[in-house]
This record gives C-alpha cells, structure tokens and sequence, in this order.
C-alpha cells in the first residue's frame, strides 16, 4: 500500500518555491542544528545502521577479510537461479495483468456512465486495503485441489474426478497476487484520467479524429506515463511480497526471492547468504522506482490544466451491463468469494463441509480468542506496535514535512529525500538487515518488540511523509505569514493556524501508518522471536497446524481493525483514501 | 506616524537577483505604489519591508528603527505593520470575527470588551457588520477582501503593506475596491506600500508611484508626472500606450531619423542618439492638404492603416510617408478616417518627450 500512496503523490514531492525564507541567514544554521542531529540519528538507526552491516555481512569472510565467495555462491547455486526465475516471471505476469484489470476498471469509473460505480470503487479499496496474504489463505479454501470448494463443487456437478483448478501453481499464485496488486494501477490511472479535461480529447474530435483515432492519439499517451508507473508498482508489489508465495509456491514446491530469503534464517541460518541475496533484491527495487520517477517526472504535460476543463461521461450504451458484469466478477474473485470462505471457516466445525445446522460453531472464536495463549498476546503485541508506530510516526512526518515544506533549515530537500528513501528497501531486505545489525552490540533489540518497531517504522515513514507532506502543501505559508505580520511568533502560529489545519491529514497519516503496520508479515517473520509474535505471524504459524478455522477468525479480526481505521480516516478527510479529487 | 525607507537593498534567488540595490522612500502617511510587470522584484521587495526575507545587502528602516540589514532582521511579528496578501489569506478555520481579532490579542491593555467594540467597529467600517460569526469559506470574493482589510486595519499598524490584493477579484468589484481603499487611506493615513503590476490601480490609489524594473527604481512621482514625463523608454510604454521613435540628435531640440526630422521638447545632446515618446492622443489627424491651424513645426504626411472606432474614441494606424515609421493615433470620435485615407499629422514639439538610457534613475 505504501508505494500506492507515495507513486500517486510523486508529482506532488517536487519542490516549489515556497514564499518564506528561501535562503537563510547565518544564524539559521544554530537554530536547524537540533533538527539536524536529530534527523541524523533517527535515519542512522532506521536505515544507515542495518543496510551498512547488510552490505558488510554480505561480504564478509571467516577470520576477517572481504569476499564475494558469498554472491558466487547464491548466484551458482541453480535452486537460487531458478528462485530468481520465478520471481521474475511472478512480477512480470502480475505486472501485466495488474494493467489488464486495473485499466478498464480505472477508465470505467473514471469516464463512462456505467451503473454501479461507486460500488466498484469501494471494492477496489477494500482489495487495495485486504492483506494479500489473507487472500491467499482464503484462495487455498476456494480452490485447493483436493478440498478447495470450487473444486468440490465442480466434480458434484459433473463428476468428473480431476479438479477444475489448482491454486498451488504459477498461474495460480500470479491469479491471486493480482487480485491485490492491480489497484495500485487503478489508483494511478484514476486520478490521472480525473484530470484529463475532456476538452483535450474534444478538441481532438472537432479536428476529425474518430473516437478511436482519439483513444489513440490523445488518451493514451496522456495516461501513458501513469500506465506505465502503475506497472512498475505492480511488479515491484509482486518482488517484494512474501505471503502468498509463501502460502502458494511453497506448497506447489517452488520458491522466490523473498521465500528463499526467508528459508535462509531456518536453521542451520546462512546469514551471509541470506545478505548476499538480499541485495540484488535491494538494487532492482531501487532501479525499478527510479524508472518511475523518471516517467512520472516527464507528467508534466498530462499534468493537465486542473480547474477549467470539465470532465465528460461516455455514455457505453448497450455495454453498460456486460461491462459491469465483468468488473464484479473481477471483484467477486478479489472481495466477495474470499471474505465469504474467511467467514463460513470462521462460523464452521470444518470448513470443507457444507454450512449447515451441526456444522455451526463459535468454538474458532473461543478458541482464537480465550483457549489459544499464542493469539491473545499476539494481538495485544499487533495494537501495542500499531499505536506506538502510528503516533510516533505520524508526529515525526508531521514534523518532517513541516520542516521541508516551510524550508526552516539549510538542506530542507535532504530531509524529504532522506523520509522517502526506505522506500526501496522490500520489507523481506529490511528484516535482513535490521536482524543482522540488532543482534549484536551494541545495540541488542532481537527478541524484542523493539526491533519490530523500528522495521515498521522504517517501512511505512515514506507513507506516512507523503500523507503529511501533502497535508502542508494544502496549508499556503501565507495564512502563516498572515499572523506572524500581525504580532504572532512562528510557534503561536503553529498551535493558532498550522496545527488546526493540518489536524486531519495528521489523522490520516496516523491511520496510514497503523493499517500498514497492522497486516505486515514480510519482515515480521524474520524478525519475531516467541515472545514478540504479531497477528500475521500467528495466522502463518496456524497454516502449519492446519487451523483455518482460527486463521479465519483472527483474519476476519485484522479485516475489521482495518476497515475500522479506513473508516475513520474517511471521515477526517472527506473523502476517500483513493485520492480522487472529486 | 513613521515613513520608511529602503537603502540599497538586495535580494538573490539562486543566481536571480530580485532585488538589485534598490533605494526608496516612504513619506509618513503617504501610500505608495510598487508598480512593475511580474517578476520586477516588487512583491519581493514587499516581503523584505515585512520581515520574511533577509536581505542580502542594504537595510531597511521604519523611522529612528533600523529594522533589516543583512546582520539582523526583527522578525515580522515585532515590526508593527500589518499586511493584505493577494490569496487574502483568511484562517478557514476561524470566523470573521475571530479573523479580524486575532492581531488584538497581541496588542496589550487591550480588554476582552475592548477588542470585541473595536472589531465591530472595524467591520462596520468595511460594511460587513452583521457578518461576524460566518466562516470565510461562506463569504463572496469582495467580502473575503473587507474581512482581511479589517484584520489589517484594527491592529491600528505603523506601516500597512498590500500585496496586489484586487488582482483576484473581477473587474467591476476591483474598481470599486480601489475607491475604497483610497477612501480608507484617507481616513487612517496610515504611510502604505501597495505592490501591483496595474497601473490604472496605482494611478486611482496612490499619492506616488514607484515603476520597478529587474529590481530596481526607474522612477518615482506622482502619477502625472510620471505619465507626462517618462524617464525612460521602459517606463514610456509601461505607463499607458506610446510611440517611442528613436533617432539622432541634430540639436539640443530636434531629432532626425532618415527623412524625418522632429522638433522636441529639448534636452538632447547634439550628434547622440536619440529616443523621444509622442502618446497617440498628442498627436491631431487632418485631411490631407488641409492647411495647419498656426505655426506647427511637426507636420507629417501619412496614410491610415487601420481605424478603430471604439465609442468615444477612435484608435488610428498611421504610416508616416518616406519613412517606415507606423505611429498610433487616438483622436475624438468626432471626425473619421478610413483605412487608405491620405491624412496630415501635426504633433507640438512638447508632446515629444526625451527619453533618458535604459536602466535605473
């Protein structure tokens, strides 16, 4: 969700002069030092302090020294190649398939009087909001080859023996990631297309273009660069997800990157490995979003004249039902079949059996919730971690854009920079390295809450600055100047002015960080230890046992804490959290 | 009640200089007007006098008060002033009347019942009373533009700063804005600088005009003066329409540019290159032929190119004969021409005015 947020934002990051003090006296540098020192030591610890011993580690040698016997290993190693084969076939076909689905649905919304359209875009935001991997796991129930209850249903009715799909497949696990991916495509193309006027395309039209000669020559190329960033975020979703690969290739009997990386740390752990395999990763995903930025950067002629042009509805006429069937079905596979599996296996004995009278039970919910130590303190563990990683990050992107946005040290563009950066790091490189770097002195956090902490903190800080520095941008710097002209200092000013406005955007930010910390797996899994367990690991651990039924339960939980904030977050905006401006 | 005045101040963005030794003064009382097409440096030199740009070199002082020099600057909110923005800037999260009080709470032996009578007061003054508890989100354009004109106002400042605060209204609510704020200046007096790249909104509102261009003073007077007697060529087109003919100097009083020879006002050096500026409305138009009325030293021949009748006026092209000079001309709409018409020009030497080099006074 976080390269969602920030790439639908990304036009917004340049920096625009901004009216108050652009260059700073002598004396400013005293007062931006704390600042500075401060920054510093946030970023050493976040990012600094764990990619060094990434880096180190990945090349270190016994007895001292540096090597790259470590890279000669992974990359000689043929189970590893064909690890990174998969994971390139996975993104590239999730990629593609993301455009395949998110496009239409985008244009659909967007432009056309198709019935249903906010409905649509609700579902499109509870799958961009669903963690991927409860989606899988719901995936295993639908359509497991032996149980799954399409499957069953199908040799019901024809009485065939084989099944009619298998989801523990290639196909299978790019199917699934999709389904969770394409909104960020969605999300690109959206907003893109709520700014195209139709006066564009008009004025193609008056000079004899035919509707599809417009489509072609005006359209596209408008929403090319969005088309384009939209397939990059897809792919780059799909390189760093650890859940449903997990959940899907493991078990079909293949890896990628990121399982790999994960079965590295089972014992006995080949740490040195895991970090020469991490980089790369590491190295792509960085390549990949400066190719985005270079594409949307170039936006500024789609960026197009925001206010006059008037936005008008295409009427499909005979195509409105078919195409409405087509984007509920897509929506069915991503929302409506995999909630209505998570709660017939919450409400039942056993899952596979049909929903009757004697199969009804809440024993999944004592269970998950009184009789079951491991789920109890793993949700207290998930709250605890969620609000502390939400306030303390929310005040710290709020004090970060503040700063940037209102150029109050030398350097402010570093800051944004710097807010940005751990972007690139996938969750799976993250907890690499923060594992490596926190395991020895002198700063010892294995084993405690602490470390987790500092990965989701890590990881959502670029969410979290984009909200924010959006927030500060919406507030002119003149309605600051407007006091302090009139007698107020710069503090009074941010408690009488700045602070009012930008409450709900911090809000928002809060809300942010605390769905992404909520649903994330792919570092907590390296990072946990028995005492420090977090909802999503004890939903993966419950694969082990077999335990749909509470892994349905405490799915169904993570679902409702999610929409719950996605609700609240809604109405402190006003709007909803794709970012349309309507 | 204190005047202002600016010495040698600059101010650098990156390697634009804004702001390039610019010297002016305010008398007290007086409201003066920054004029300048964007990017001459005016609105900069505004946010200088306000406190919220340190300049690089020069000071600025308000009376006995030195108040910015590259060393140190008193921050805005110790200055004393108050200012109008263009955005207005309205608190979207405060009523009216919390908008106009809030500069109150920082003036002290001010009682709550003091602010409240003095806000009121104020509001009545800019005929928004009864307005108090709306947000400035439910306010038309030019009421937004009362509010913040209040909220200037009340705090009673030493110096009044407006940035280009009409340019976002339209145009019947901007006229009649200009008369008010002219009418507010003369009862308050306080010394104003006003910034605008309108020069029939200098000339309504201000006592004197200040034309900037790539930051700095070209000139300064009052409107008049500055509209009979441009200093240079810039400020000639800049204020109103002109014709500027450059030439060659023949003597301190006549200019020659190929066949043409024109008797001016005087102030040319003999053998200089020359430049001169005749407004279109000095100029009369006569048949062709027709005899001069009285002596007449400037009498051309030409052709009409193009006539404009614009109601009470009309706006000639006129192509001087045996020279490539195409001259404006704006007559009373009394007596026509058409376009091909052969017409006589007849301009008095002191309409043609002698313009200095480019670059500052």
């Amino acid at each position: 969700m976080a390269e969602g947020r920030i790439a639908g934002r990304r036009d917004t990051l340049r920096f625009r002069a901004v009216t108050t003090s652009s260059r700073l006296p002598r004396k400013a540098l005293d007062r931006s030092l704390p600042v500075w020192v401060a920054a510093a030591l946030v970023l050493l610890f976040l990012m600094a302090l764990p990619l060094g011993w990434l880096v180190r580690v990945s090349v270190s040698q016994e007895g001292g020294g540096a090597t790259l016997a470590h890279y000669r290993a992974v990359l000689a190693d043929p189970a590893l190649r064909r690890a990174l084969g998969n994971t390139l076939v996975l993104a590239f076909w999730v990629g593609l398939a993301s455009i395949a689905i998110g496009a239409p649905l985008a244009w659909l919304t967007a432009r056309t009087d198709l019935p249903g359209k906010g409905l649509l875009r609700a579902l499109v935001l509870a799958s961009f909001v669903t963690p991927p991997f409860l989606g899988a796991f719901a995936w295993v129930m639908l359509a497991g080859p032996n149980a799954g209850l399409l499957n069953t249903l199908w040799r019901k009715s024809t009485g065939l023996d084989a099944p009619l799909v298998d989801i523990f497949t290639m196909s299978g696990l790019v199917f699934v990631v999709t389904l969770y991916t394409f909104p960020y495509v969605y999300i690109m193309l959206v907003n893109t297309l709520a700014l195209i006027a139709s006066d564009l395309e008009e004025a193609a039209a008056i000079l004899g273009a035919g509707r599809l000669g417009v489509a072609l020559t005006v359209t596209l190329p408008l929403v090319l660069p969005a088309l384009v960033s939209g397939f990059i975020l897809a792919v780059l979703q799909a390189l760093a997800l650890f859940g449903s690969p997990a959940i899907l290739a493991l078990p079909a009997g293949f890896h990628t990157i990121t399982t790999q990386i994960w079965s590295f740390f089972h014992y006995p752990p080949k740490i040195e490995q895991a970090a020469a395999f991490s980089l790369p990763l590491l190295l792509a995903t960085a390549l990949l979003l400066l190719v985005q930025r270079r594409v949307l950067g170039r936006r500024g002629y789609a960026a197009v004249g925001g206010k006059g042009g008037q936005r008008r509805t295409i009427a499909l006429g005979a195509w409105r039902w078919p195409a409405l069937a087509a984007g509920l079905a897509v929506m069915a596979c991503s929302i409506v079949l995999p909630y209505g599996i998570l709660a017939k296996a919450a409400l039942s004995r056993a899952w596979a059996q049909p929903l009757t009278w004697s199969n009804l039970t809440l024993a999944n919910f004592t269970f998950t919730f009184v009789d079951y130590g491991a789920t109890q303190a793993a949700i207290v563990n998930t709250l605890e971690l969620g609000v502390a990683t939400a306030t303390v990050g929310a005040v710290l992107v709020a004090l970060l854009a503040y700063v940037a946005t209102r150029r109050l040290v030398v350097g402010h563009q570093a800051v944004a920079f710097l807010a940005l950066a751990p972007i690139v790091i996938p969750g799976v490189v993250l907890a690499v390295a923060l594992f490596i770097a926190y395991t020895r002195p002198p700063f010892v956090l294995y084993g405690t809450l602490a470390i987790l902490f500092v990965a989701y903190l890590t990881k959502e800080l670029p969410t979290g600055y984009a909200q924010s520095d959006a927030t500060f941008r919406g507030i002119p710097a003149e309605l600051e100047d407007a006091g302090r002209i009139l007698g107020a200092g710069r503090l009074r000013i941010l408690r009488d002015v700045t602070a009012p406005l930008a409450r709900s955007g911090i809000i928002a930010a809060w809300c942010f960080i605390f769905i992404g910390v909520i649903r994330e797996l792919s570092a907590s899994i390296i990072l946990f230890t028995p005492a420090t367990r977090v909802m999503s690991v004890v939903i993966f651990d419950l694969k082990e046992e077999g335990q749909f039924g509470a892994i349905a339960v405490l799915g169904l939980t993570m679902l409702a804490l999610t929409f719950a904030t996605v609700a609240l977050m809604q109405r402190v905006l006003g709007r909803d959290m794709l970012g349309a401006r309507e | 009640m204190p005047g202002v005045t600016l010495k040698e101040l600059s101010k650098r963005y990156g390697d634009v200089g804004a702001v390039q030794g610019l010297s002016l003064g305010v008398e007290p009382g007086e409201l003066l007007a920054l004029l300048g097409p964007s990017g001459c440096g005016k609105t900069t030199t505004l946010r200088l006098v306000a406190g919220f740009l340190t300049p690089e070199a020069g000071e600025i002082w308000v009376g006995e008060r030195c108040l910015s020099s590259p060393a140190a600057v008193v921050p805005p909110e110790r200055r004393r002033m108050a200012m109008i923005f263009q955005s207005y800037a309205l608190w979207p999260h405060m009523t009216v009347a919390q908008n106009v009080a809030y500069g109150l709470r920082f003036k002290s032996g001010l009682a709550r019942a003091g602010r409240e009578a003095r806000v009121r007061e104020m509001l009545r003054v800019v005929q928004l009373a009864g307005y108090e508890s709306r947000y400035p989100g439910e306010l038309s354009g030019g009421q937004q533009q009362r509010v913040a004109v209040a909220r200037a106002l009340v705090v009673e400042p030493e110096i009044l700063l407006l940035d280009e605060p009409l340019s976002n209204l339209d145009a019947n609510l901007r006229e009649e804005m200009r008369f008010e704020i002219r009418r507010l200046h003369e009862a308050f007096a306080i010394t104003t600088l006003y910034v605008t790249h309108d020069q029939a909104e200098a000339m309504v509102i201000s006592d004197r005009i200040a034309v900037l261009e790539r930051g700095r003073v070209v000139q300064v007077g009052a409107a008049d003066e500055i509209f009979l007697r441009p200093r240079t060529r810039f400020v000639a087109e800049f204020i109103g329409r002109t014709n500027v003919i450059e030439g060659v100097a023949e003597s301190t009083d006549a200019l020659a540019r190929g066949g043409l020879r024109l008797r001016v006002a005087g102030g040319l050096s003999p053998g200089a290159p020359a430049v001169v500026s005749i407004r279109p409305h000095d100029i009369a138009l006569a048949p062709a032929g027709a005899s001069p009325a009285g002596p007449a030293p400037n009498a051309l021949r030409g052709i009409v190119k193009r006539a404009s009748f614009l109601g009470d006026s009309v706006d000639y092209q006129v192509a001087i004969a045996e020279t490539d000079l195409v001259l404006r001309v704006v007559t009373a709409a009394g007596r026509r021409f058409a376009a091909g018409d052969a017409v006589a020009l007849t301009i008095a030497p002191a309409a043609c005015v002698t313009l200095g080099a480019e670059g500052p006074a």
